[in-house]
């Protein structure tokens, strides 16, 4: 065990959008199989935390280590940017994303967004990813969809689609962001069954959620964020059933 | 082959000339307009302020004049630079700006402005989202404009770039002023000597219509291919 890298790790980070500070040095480390639930408040730094793993945001401090990979970075007169962006494409290529708003490509069937990024960026055959493909599609249940456009599906299948897109690049670690947020309700139980059933399996995730009953089920660390720190991080048993602070006790409340 | 009282295949040269200056002008055109709206597009302060510039400038200044100002001082400028070549360095070449060239150059160089503005507006009209997941998913820039931006894009561009098209075609009628033989000039030739401007004038307007009928065929098809995965969701159904 000792010996395999550890998927995922993030060290310090912080992040400054003009002069308000959103992440004020967070930390995590996401070892095989764990599934990291971060939850908060709008506005706590979630999202902006979890787009900072894979780069979409450029933190202005911390560490990332992926895979046992340090990224390395620079201060230029813009800022704080990785030294070589050769390799922050090889590792997003590792940390595959789901998006709230699905962003599957509009121009292209469903079978060839699960299939885009295995050619083009893994340099899979195009018979080989489709094969991969064809199975991630029938295990999210939207094998008949294969050749459907996203705008012809409803939002639950977009994003179950999306995470046949996810999954076919083999990825060291899953990034969910507010999967379930964009959906109707009665379409969140698909995505969530497919997302239970990924944990099951022994998938690294890393979910912003508002999901509380699926935090609790599955997660094996829950993190709640707020102004962009850690107030309270544990398993879902002490942070959500047992909460510490008052924030996190109201945050929980029913609301109504 | 029509005759038109002997200027038929003079006519017909011409009109072969119309079409290829058209269309070569139309190929810089794009690679100028792609260029120009990638560097008004990016972040560095200095791409940017040539594009501008280029976009001012041109659209600024008649067609006409600039046609004049590249072929004639063009030359002039060709002229000084081989001079000095010959004085300098004791290389003796001539070098004639040819009217067809001069013509591409210069329409090519007008309409790229015009693209760069259709292409600038068109790269902005792509959902931000969908550059994201190709970033997300490990895609260099490169990979993700040819995927991704490029074949969205092409969807908002091109009712304007068949529009620029279209005036382009028309603009070529200004090299005759160069003195490149298109179909124009030679009609206008052919009246000269003849007196009789509708036998060769008509014909001239004739072909205008139908490569521009043509041009609205091929438009229409580009859009239908370039709207897949975009139109009513019913379309797709039957």
């Amino acid at each position: 065990m000792a010996d395999t890298p550890i998927p995922l790790e993030v060290r310090d980070i912080t992040k400054r959008f003009g002069d308000t500070e959103v992440l004020k040095g967070l930390s995590l480390t996401a070892h095989k199989g764990d599934v990291i639930t971060l939850i908060g408040a709008s506005g706590s730094g979630k999202s902006t935390f979890l787009r900072c793993m894979n780069l979409l945001e450029q933190p202005n401090e911390g560490e990332l280590i992926v895979h046992g990979e340090n990224i390395a970075f620079k201060t230029t007169r813009r800022g704080r940017e990785p030294v070589d962006w050769k390799q922050v494409e090889r590792i997003r290529a590792k940390l595959s994303m789901v998006f709230q708003s699905f962003n599957l490509w509009a121009h292209m069937t469903l079978l060839e967004n699960v299939t885009e990024a295995p050619i083009h960026v893994l340099g899979k055959s195009k018979r080989e990813a489709t094969e991969h493909a064809r199975q991630l599609l029938d295990r999210v249940g939207l094998l008949d969809h294969a050749d459907y456009y996203p705008a012809q599906m409803s939002g639950g299948q977009q994003q179950r689609g999306a995470i046949a897109r996810a999954l076919a690049m083999d990825p060291e670690v899953m990034l969910f962001d507010e999967p379930t947020s964009a959906l109707d309700p009665e379409l969140v139980g698909d995505v969530l069954k497919v997302m239970r059933d990924l944990a099951e399996e022994g998938r690294t995730m890393i979910v912003v959620t508002h999901e509380m009953s699926f935090a609790r089920d599955v997660s094996s660390q829950v993190i709640y964020l707020h102004q962009g720190m850690v107030e309270e991080i544990g398993p879902p048993k002490e942070v959500l059933d047992n909460p510490q602070s008052d924030r996190l006790k109201q945050f929980l409340a029913p609301k109504h | 082959m029509i005759d038109l009282q002997g200027y038929g295949p003079r006519l017909l040269e011409g009109a072969l000339v119309t079409l290829e200056v058209a269309v070569l002008s139309l190929l810089l055109a794009l690679i100028l307009g792609l260029l120009t709206a990638s560097a008004k597009l990016s972040r560095h302060w200095l791409f940017h302020r040539i594009a501008t510039l280029y976009t001012t400038l041109i659209r600024g200044v008649p067609d006409l004049v600039l046609m004049m100002l590249l072929f004639f001082g063009g030359q002039i400028g060709v002229n000084m630079f081989t001079d000095w070549l010959y004085y300098q360095f004791d290389v003796d070449i001539f070098i004639n700006i040819n009217e067809f060239i001069a013509g591409v150059v210069t329409i090519g160089f007008i309409f790229g402005a015009y693209m760069g503005e259709t292409f600038r507006g068109a790269f902005l009209a792509v959902d931000s989202g969908q550059i994201e997941a190709g970033r997300a998913y490990g895609m260099s820039n490169r990979l993700i404009f040819r995927r991704i931006q490029f074949p969205q894009m092409m969807r908002h561009a091109l009712p304007g770039l068949g529009n620029n098209w279209m005036v382009l075609l028309k603009t070529t009628a200004l090299v005759s002023v160069i003195g490149l033989s298109d179909m124009v000039r030679i009609a206008a030739e052919a009246t000269k000597a003849t007196h009789e401007p509708f036998l060769f004038m008509i014909p001239v307007a004739v072909v205008y219509l139908l490569i521009a009928s043509v041009s609205e065929w091929i438009v229409a098809r580009l859009q239908k291919h370039y709207n897949v995965g975009f139109g009513e969701a019913d379309e797709w159904n039957n």
